[in-house]
């Protein structure tokens, strides 16, 4: 080994040595190794949740979008999933991509049948649509909303189709220098949210998978999203009752002690009030921002209020669920948005940790 | 028609021999020719052969000898030496004709065994037979089955190919079904795809139910056109088209084994579907790669690649395929899909369209996290992941680079992992990072890695070692080709190049070295200078020694001291040897680099304090090894004489001389009774005798110290150590 080793280090390189001319050359990277996106992040810090953020407005979005569209999105509970940037997305081909997943969901239910693309199906029927109004910043990409149709296998043939699955993908404020630098043929649309049959669900996923090479993963809300829509709903309560503030604990003793705290809108709102810094209620400027250290100091006074009554430290636990009259929230990325004037911000949040997942 | 077929078929053949014989002058050659054919007209199979091409119709097949002794013959030749393509194309013709009924068809068939190839036009003829309409259905089935059986041996299939849709009619023949779409499946073209032949396919399925032959045949039109058909394949019908006729392949083989000539006959067509029964059972599965499938195309995509017509890298089976197709291939719906075959990882190494490589890296870096980041139910199942990051680090060796999503997967994983999980795989991964500017190296990677380090066992230390080796390498080894080529700029598009200076390169390497160099030093004092590590951390210095002649790099960085002198003080001779030969690659680099730097005014320069640490080295090794003189003015080491006279160790200036150094003292032994067998007494201070000494150096270099040998030779004047030896 040792005389392999001589050999090879004894070849002298002398042209290599005699070409070299200039200190200052610059290197060619090879093209996979300098993706302009993929190089710049990958080298950056971790990038981590804003520490503030604008203090949720009331939106009317009520006459920008659809009633039928906002009415299906409030009264549902939605599982959240995160989406990496889709390839040669286009908005104009909604109705063939519809008519793609309807025969992919028909051939995958059916193993072993071929199906025509352009048939009409019988089983199962896709659509899909542009949200109209759905989106907040300027390089926000539409929102597009997914249903599935079926027809119940013993039902009359003049009986209508039955919405058995729906899903959205939208992107809310999504953080413009990330937008930006992607490619042209990339439409990010980072937030997945859907209910419906856990097999639809799977089959929406994968078919979305193959043809826009992307991947879905599922999306939990941190500690500390929890702790900002806590914060950020508690902050509307001038403007719409909250009528509680509910928290679920699961504290690690054994067996674990589920915790829930349920707390009276005005004491919370009081709390809240105490806890914001600069110019309270007057509305102008700087109280339109909400800051993360006083989301910290608000969830810190409700531990320590909780401890002063029932000698339990929250902090050593898990908060599990947040919940209030404007929706509710679950760390294993549940969400329930009860009140349209608030979607907006919420999703917004949710876009924000949808982009914190991509992979680059 | 049959007859004027024939005769057209004979005339050509004739003045194909006409117009070979007028091209050659040649008067023997001509005479030869003349012979052979009459040799030839005698032939009793030439005159079988002529007998089935010229019988007239309704003839009669009982009774009749001159047909049942021709037939013998060809039968007899055909199972011995195979039929040569006229012979086929006429008893084809005979056969299918029916020119004397239906009788001897299917035994006519049966024999058709090819010497060589089968000619395409004898395909067509016999096909538009099939539609006369007389031929019993067994029969047809058996031409078909003949077609598929020989299907590789016809030289040419363009002519089978325009009239694809002629065939495609013979599908609603219920019989005729399956072994028609096999044969179908082997012509179809991505322009033989159609709207109408889908219809047609799913209106048989929906009478004849999901057959095999059916979906393998659509599933090849999904290939081509996924914007027609979708289906999905259950595991239970994954088995390809079962036509196999083995008495006629067992025939086939016979012929061809006794021509020596094995083709390669590929009947049933390789299938590209996966097997996915394995990993239902998993909850997530986001280590599965994609299959490989072809794009639907839209309104919108299509415009775009109307002008040329691209083939599915889905289709292609093969290199060559593959260099034939290479300016039109279309790229796969799901990138990460390249990574499983062989095939696309080749052209993966040619692409160049960002778009492309960014899908790719957000699938894996999206699987890499989800399964070792995201991941919080411990959910890793090691056998998936390891087969996972073998195939991706079997990727990154073929294309010789990492994907840049698994280096940003990296700089976050170091900080969680544990350093067992996957040990081998992700050092290997982290060894094909590219360089990092020196600014950010430190957060990224010596942080995470000094703590893994110093918290782990032996041999994690080893690998991380000879992981960092690798990442030198590879480091060095890109500048040394990409720095070179720099003249020469062969870039396509300048936005691609990352601008990473000479000095920047330079401090990035320094960096790594002087990292290396600090764990070495700790790690070797925490292991009591393990050998196994010293010898890791050899194999690095062995890099870093040559960093200037082997990579053209103008950078010399010595080893410290924490890592020197254990390697010197080591006690075996392997280290110590190593170790010489690393200070004599040293200088040889140095001087080199000295020499380039007279030469030229802006050549580079290396550091004075670079030169000093290096003698200092070489001096006390030689005063050590040559001298015996450990202790000397100016060294490292200078204990207090009263301190060296109360160790009682006697002589304490020679301790590390080749005799005594604890790593050749067992070679001094062997030395001295070699050379002095009839001594009682053993005294090691008199091989140090001029002449002993130099017999004593041949003895130790024929037993391999080749680094001592270069170390000596480069730094020791034999003639004047020897003036030295003698005055002392």
């Amino acid at each position: 080994m040792e005389q392999t080793n001589a050999s090879v280090t004894r070849t002298p390189l002398d042209s290599v040595a005699v070409k070299r001319k200039s200190k200052s050359r610059s290197y060619r990277q090879s093209y996979r190794s300098c993706l302009g996106v993929a190089s710049r992040l990958g080298l950056t810090p971790a990038r981590r949740l804003t520490t503030n953020r604008k203090a949720p407005e009331s939106h009317n979005i009520t006459r920008q979008v659809n009633p039928e569209h906002l009415a299906l999105l409030v009264k549902n509970e939605w599982q959240l999933a995160y989406v990496t940037p889709l390839h040669q997305f286009r908005h104009t081909q909604l109705r063939s991509y519809a008519r793609h997943l309807s025969a992919f969901v028909v051939a995958e239910k059916q193993q072993g049948l071929a199906v025509e693309v352009s048939g009409l199906q019988n089983g199962f029927k896709a659509s899909m649509t542009v949200v109209q109004g759905m989106s907040e910043a300027d390089d926000d990409p539409e929102t597009v909303l997914i249903q599935i149709h079926s027809k119940p296998l013993f039902s009359r043939p003049d009986d209508p189709q039955k919405l058995v699955w729906s899903g959205w993908l939208t992107c809310i404020n999504g953080n413009p220098e990330y937008l930006h630098s992607l490619p042209k043929d990339f439409t990010c649309l980072p937030l997945f949210v859907y209910k419906g049959a856990e097999n639809l669900s799977s089959l929406v996923k994968s078919w979305v998978q193959r043809t826009f090479d992307c991947c879905f993963g599922p999306l939990e809300l941190s500690q500390t999203s929890l702790q900002w829509l806590a914060a950020l709903w508690t902050n509307c309560h001038a403007e719409s009752n909250i009528q509680h503030l509910r928290m679920l604990w699961t504290l690690p003793s054994a067996p674990p002690l589920q915790v829930t705290y349920a707390v009276d809108p005005h004491d919370v709102w009081e709390l809240w009030g105490s806890v914001r810094k600069g110019s309270w209620g007057d509305g102008a400027g700087e109280a339109r921002w909400i800051d993360l250290e006083e989301v910290a100091s608000f969830m810190q006074s409700l531990k320590s209020h909780f401890y002063r009554h029932f000698k339990l430290d929250l902090s050593a636990g898990i908060l599990n669920q947040v919940s209030t009259a404007l929706g509710s929230a679950r760390f294993n990325g549940r969400i329930k948005i009860s009140n349209s004037a608030y979607v907006i911000t919420t999703l917004t949040l949710l876009t924000e940790c949808a982009l914190l997942k991509m992979p680059i | 028609m049959a007859a004027s077929l024939n005769s057209s078929e004979s005339d050509r053949s004739s003045l194909g021999g006409q117009s070979a014989s007028s091209r050659s002058n040649n008067r023997s050659l001509r005479v030869a020719e003349k012979e052979r054919r009459r040799n030839e007209a005698e032939d009793p199979f030439v005159l079988a052969l002529k007998y089935f091409s010229v019988v007239e119709a309704g003839t009669p097949v009982v009774g009749n000898d001159d047909f049942e002794n021709n037939l013998v013959l060809v039968e007899r030749t055909a199972y011995s030496q195979g039929l040569s393509p006229e012979a086929i194309s006429i008893m084809l013709e005979f056969a299918m004709s029916l020119r004397m009924g239906t009788a001897p068809c299917a035994r006519v068939l049966k024999c058709l065994i090819p010497a060589s190839v089968v000619p395409q036009e004898a395909v067509v003829r016999a096909a538009v037979w099939l539609s006369v309409g007389k031929i019993p259905i067994s029969t047809q089935v058996l031409f078909i089955k003949w077609v598929l059986t020989v299907f590789d041996m016809i030289d040419a299939k363009d002519q089978l190919r325009a009239i694809y849709g002629f065939i495609f009619s013979f599908v609603t023949e219920e019989n005729l079904c399956p072994f028609i779409c096999h044969l179908l499946y082997l012509l179809t073209q991505k322009e033989s795809v159609r709207v109408y032949r889908v219809r047609k396919l799913l209106e048989l399925q929906s009478k004849l139910g999901r057959q095999p032959f059916l979906l393998h045949l659509l599933s090849l039109y999904k290939v081509f056109c996924p914007e027609l058909v979708t289906l999905s394949i259950p595991s239970r019908m994954r088995g390809a088209f079962r036509n196999h006729v083995s008495p006629w392949k067992a025939a086939l083989t016979a012929v061809q084994k006794r021509n020596g000539s094995l083709a390669g006959s590929s009947v049933s067509p390789a299938l590209a579907v996966r097997d996915k029964s394995g990993s239902r059972k998993r909850k997530h599965c986001h280590l599965q790669l994609p299959a490989l499938t072809s794009v639907a195309s839209d309104g919108a995509r299509s415009e775009q690649t109307s002008s040329r017509t691209l083939v599915p890298l889905a289709h292609l089976q093969s290199f060559d395929q593959l260099l034939k197709n290479v300016h039109r291939i279309e790229l796969p719906a799901q990138m990460g899909s390249l990574l499983g075959s062989s095939v696309a990882l080749q052209y993966l190494d040619c692409i160049q369209d960002e778009s492309a490589l960014l899908r790719l890296n957000f699938w894996l870096g999206c699987a890499l996290h989800e399964e070792f980041l995201f991941c919080g139910d411990g959910a890793t199942q090691t056998s998936e992941a390891l087969q996972f990051l073998s195939r991706l680090l079997s990727a990154q060796h073929f294309l010789q680079e990492g994907f840049s999503s698994s280096d940003a997967f990296l700089y976050k994983f170091l900080n969680v992992w544990d350093g067992s999980l996957l040990r081998p795989q992700i050092l290997c991964l982290l060894s094909n990072i590219p360089v990092i500017p020196s600014s950010q190296i430190r957060k990224l990677l010596f942080e995470p890695l000094t703590q893994l380090f110093f918290t782990s066992s032996l041999f994690f230390k080893c690998g991380l070692v000879e992981c960092l080796n690798n990442m030198l390498l590879k480091w060095l080894t890109w500048h040394s080709v990409y720095a070179l080529e720099d003249d020469l700029d062969i870039s396509l598009n300048s936005h691609t190049s990352l601008n990473i200076t000479l000095s920047g390169f330079k401090d990035s390497v320094m960096e790594l070295i002087h990292f290396v160099g600090h764990l070495a030093s700790v790690g070797l004092q925490l292991e009591g200078c393990h050998a196994l590590l010293l010898s890791f951390v050899l194999d690095f210095y062995e890099t870093v020694c040559d960093t200037f002649l082997k990579f053209g790099l103008p950078l010399v960085v010595m080893p410290p001291a924490g890592v020197f002198y254990p390697a010197f003080f080591a006690t075996d001779p392997v280290s110590v040897d190593r170790l010489a030969h690393i200070m004599h690659r040293y200088k040889v680099n140095l001087t080199s680099a000295k020499r380039q730097e007279k030469q030229k005014e802006q050549a580079f320069h290396i550091s004075r304090q670079t030169f000093q640490e290096f003698n200092h080295c070489v001096v006390f090794m030689v005063n050590c090894l040559w001298n015996s003189r450990m202790f000397y003015p100016g060294s490292d080491v200078q204990p207090g004489e009263e301190l060296l006279l109360g160790s009682g160790v006697p002589r304490y200036w020679a301790s590390f001389d080749f005799i005594h150094h604890p790593a050749f003292v067992s070679y001094a032994l062997d030395f001295h009774q070699k050379c002095w067998p009839s001594r009682k007494e053993m005294d090691l201070s008199s091989i140090k005798d001029s002449k002993p000494w130099s017999w004593y150096l041949d003895y130790l270099f024929s037993q391999g110290f080749d680094g001592l040998k270069d170390f000596l030779k480069s730094n020791i004047s034999r003639q004047a150590a020897a003036v030295d030896e003698q005055q002392r």
